[in-house]
């Protein structure tokens, strides 16, 4: 790593309190993503990977909150602390220093606006630009990211646009500011693999054109193997392996990470008797187990360090960290 | 069975004998379309139709699995719920074990789909959450008259033991249950009535990559040990592949492609399907492949472009294709509606592996802007 990187985070604990009692989300979450480098954090619903991204920007609804942790930008030389930082502040940094795309692109464009409208919107707020101007840059935008016939698209609703017309307006509307860091949450799940493509070639294309930082979110693991430098696996609100994406991949060390990437079906596993399987199912919070999280599902787990101690997350290669007691005895 | 329209221009004759199963299928769809009607207005005049399903056949040997892969709007859901009679087709002919499903009367139709069960996408959807597991599964069981209440439970009881869950869960409720879980329940909802072939409608894609492969384990268990036989739809070539033994590629309403699951992911031909296998991303890097991007959406199914439906996206497309419906070329059991292939298939005197690498290459050039394939590329 070096010296700055462009977004730290440290330690970050976001709960929700319920009726239930307080449910940790996510549990001391260190991440760390360079200026241009594209991140992926990986795991199945609930690990906490979307409650990560959302308390970037201080997102989290009600009765969620950020507990405790850092969560440190660097803007102009200085780090902001966004965690504390006033909200006034903080609505700079929205759309402005940190563009976000969501998953379903139908539910997070206005209905009632055309898109030009609603790309013009976030260009006139961070950039105080007028009408004219702010406009033109709408449609400089839908033309960076390859909308057919940009100057009718300006004018349409986003009813008028298919799914992945949508994903890109929403892209345009990202990048508009120019920011250094875009949050990119599950952006292809709701597309077709055709569209897919497209989407994830427009985001590498502009990352090297525009040298943005993209911090992706995904459960899918060959999205994160395609597109990424780095990747972060969560499970029950924890990292439990981090290094760089080919290394991951090839010399994965967490049983759980070996554990997904044994259970993808493919071609090449025809007929060679079932599917490996992790056993039992991802623990919702208000039954994390102790120890290891992992443990209960795990191949590997020796009692009782397994359920007593929690592993720590430490590196085991250069910049390759795994959370397991045993990362160095395992290998797939 | 497969059709071949009139305009066939060529046949695979030459080539091969048609790699026909000798074993009597127990599903044989022929020309299968299911189109719905656009009204507007206030006299809700008829102003056009969705062609959802537009022509489709195939055939499912008794125990095997098609895998029916397409995106969303292709019609492979409609194919599905056409089959079971759950939509109305509005033409073709579908045989199940010898009888005519569409010429059933409503009657004869309800002892036929204990026979032929359906497993939806959404386990949150498809299970009545004011519904006990036990109403649920005995549902079915009443309404075809299987069993006095004893033998109904003990085969409720047997019915989830064999799909991974308690007996205890007669007594719960769907919500106090994971999405594995439901979706298990949904299979045995379906298995408790001795099917003899599932539609598997998107059975694992609400699941997480975890629990996504149990139940494809429990449904690869199912059809080795009660004999069944499967349509598997996905949108998800990975699992067809490892699922399927025959996949039939969708492609706004019709099959464009489809052949044994190896030679279809090996030597694909068209280049719709070759798009499709090459945008599933890969964590392998020997299995990744060039991607190739495809221009625009998929057309509305109201509007079906002229000649091959893929023309207007289709990197390889010539006027022929803009013009003329490519008929079916049948090498072997690969069969394949396009222009280009065919020529191709042609050429190497029906090598597949030679003209789906031939194809592939041209593809691959034709999106860096160079000319596309050697031989002729404007006759017909």
């Amino acid at each position: 790593m070096t010296a700055t990187p462009l977004l730290a985070i440290d330690n970050l604990v976001t709960a929700f309190d319920t009726p239930a009692g307080r449910l940790p989300a996510v549990d001391g979450v260190s991440l760390a993503i360079e200026r241009g480098r594209t991140l992926g954090l990986v795991g199945e619903s609930g690990c906490g990977k979307s409650v990560t991204a959302m308390s970037i920007l201080r997102l989290v609804a009600s009765p969620g909150r950020i507990e405790s942790g850092s969560i440190r930008l660097a803007v102009d030389g200085e780090l902001l602390e966004l965690t504390s930082l006033p909200e006034r502040r903080l609505q700079e940094i929205r759309g402005g220093r940190i563009g976000m795309i969501f998953q379903e692109p139908m539910t997070s464009l206005n209905p009632v606006f055309t898109v030009g409208d609603q790309i013009a919107e976030v260009v006139r707020l961070h950039r105080r630009a007028g009408r004219a101007a702010a406009r033109a840059r709408a449609l400089e935008m839908l033309r960076l990211v390859r909308v057919a016939d940009p100057e009718q698209r300006l004018d349409a609703y986003p009813h008028q646009l298919s799914g992945g017309m949508r994903q890109r307006v929403m892209i345009a509307m990202a990048l508009a500011c120019e920011p250094d860091l875009v949050i990119a949450d599950e952006p292809t799940t709701a597309l077709d693999v055709t569209i897919q493509a497209q989407i994830l070639e427009l985001l590498d294309d502009l990352r090297h054109r525009l040298g943005t930082a993209i911090l992706l979110i995904t459960h899918d693991l060959g999205v994160v193997a395609e597109t990424c430098d780095d990747v972060a696996v969560m499970y029950a609100g924890r990292i439990v392996e981090q290094a760089p994406a080919a290394e991951l991949f090839s010399r994965p060390r967490h049983p759980y990470t070996i554990g997904l990437l044994a259970a993808r079906p493919d071609a090449d596993r025809r007929g060679s008797g079932p599917l490996t399987t992790i056993p039992g199912m991802v623990p919702p919070p208000q039954e994390f187990p102790s120890g290891c999280r992992f443990h209960p599902r795990c191949s590997h787990a020796q009692q009782p360090r397994c359920a007593s101690e929690v592993p720590l997350l430490r590196e085991i290669m250069p910049g390759h960290l795994a959370r397991c007691h045993f990362a160095e005895e395992i290998s797939p | 069975m497969t059709a071949v329209p009139p305009d066939a221009g060529r046949t695979a004759a030459e080539w091969l004998p048609s790699g026909e199963a000798t074993e009597p299928a127990l599903l044989a769809v022929e020309q299968l379309q299911t189109h719905f009607p656009i009204h507007r207005g206030l006299l809700r005049r008829q102003v056009g139709r969705v062609c959802a399903v537009d022509g489709v056949s195939f055939v499912i040997p008794r125990g095997q699995t098609l895998g029916l892969v397409g995106e969303s709007g292709c019609g492979k859901t409609t194919v599905g719920r056409s089959l079971l009679r759950l939509i109305e087709p509005t033409g073709g002919s579908v045989r199940f074990a010898g009888l005519d499903v569409r010429g059933q009367s409503h009657r004869a139709l309800r002892s036929l789909r204990r026979r032929m069960q359906i497993v939806f996408q959404d386990p949150y959807g498809s299970l009545n959450p004011r519904m006990k597991v036990r109403s649920i599964l005995e549902e079915g069981l009443v309404i075809h008259g299987m069993g006095d209440r004893m033998t109904r439970l003990e085969r409720m009881a047997a019915a989830l033991e064999r799909t991974g869950l308690a007996a205890a869960a007669l007594d719960r409720y769907p919500h106090e249950f994971s999405g594995g879980q439901r979706q298990r329940i949904a299979i045995a909802r379906a298995v408790v009535l001795e099917p003899e072939f599932l539609v598997l409608d998107e059975p694992v894609s609400a699941l997480d990559v975890s629990i996504q492969a149990q139940v494809i384990n429990l449904l690869a268990e199912l059809r080795q040990e009660l004999g069944l036989t499967y349509l598997f739809i996905s949108h998800d070539l990975s699992v067809v592949e490892y699922l399927a033994d025959q996949v039939a590629v969708m492609y706004l309403g019709r099959i464009v492609e489809s052949a044994p699951a190896e030679r279809l992911c090996r030597q694909p031909l068209h280049p719709y399907t070759q798009a499709l296998f090459s945008a599933v991303p890969s964590v392998e890097p020997s299995r990744r492949r060039q991607r190739i991007v495809l221009p625009g959406d998929v057309p509305s199914p109201s509007r079906p472009p002229s000649g091959c439906r893929f023309h207007p996206r289709c990197p390889l497309a010539e006027t022929v294709c803009r013009e003329v419906d490519p008929p079916q070329v049948d090498l072997a059991g690969h069969r394949v509606h396009c222009h280009v292939a065919s020529r191709e298939l042609d050429r190497t005197g029906g090598d597949a592996a030679a003209a789906s690498a031939t194809i592939q290459a041209a593809i691959t050039a034709a999106a860096v802007g160079s000319a596309g394939l050697s031989g002729p590329r404007s006759d017909a």
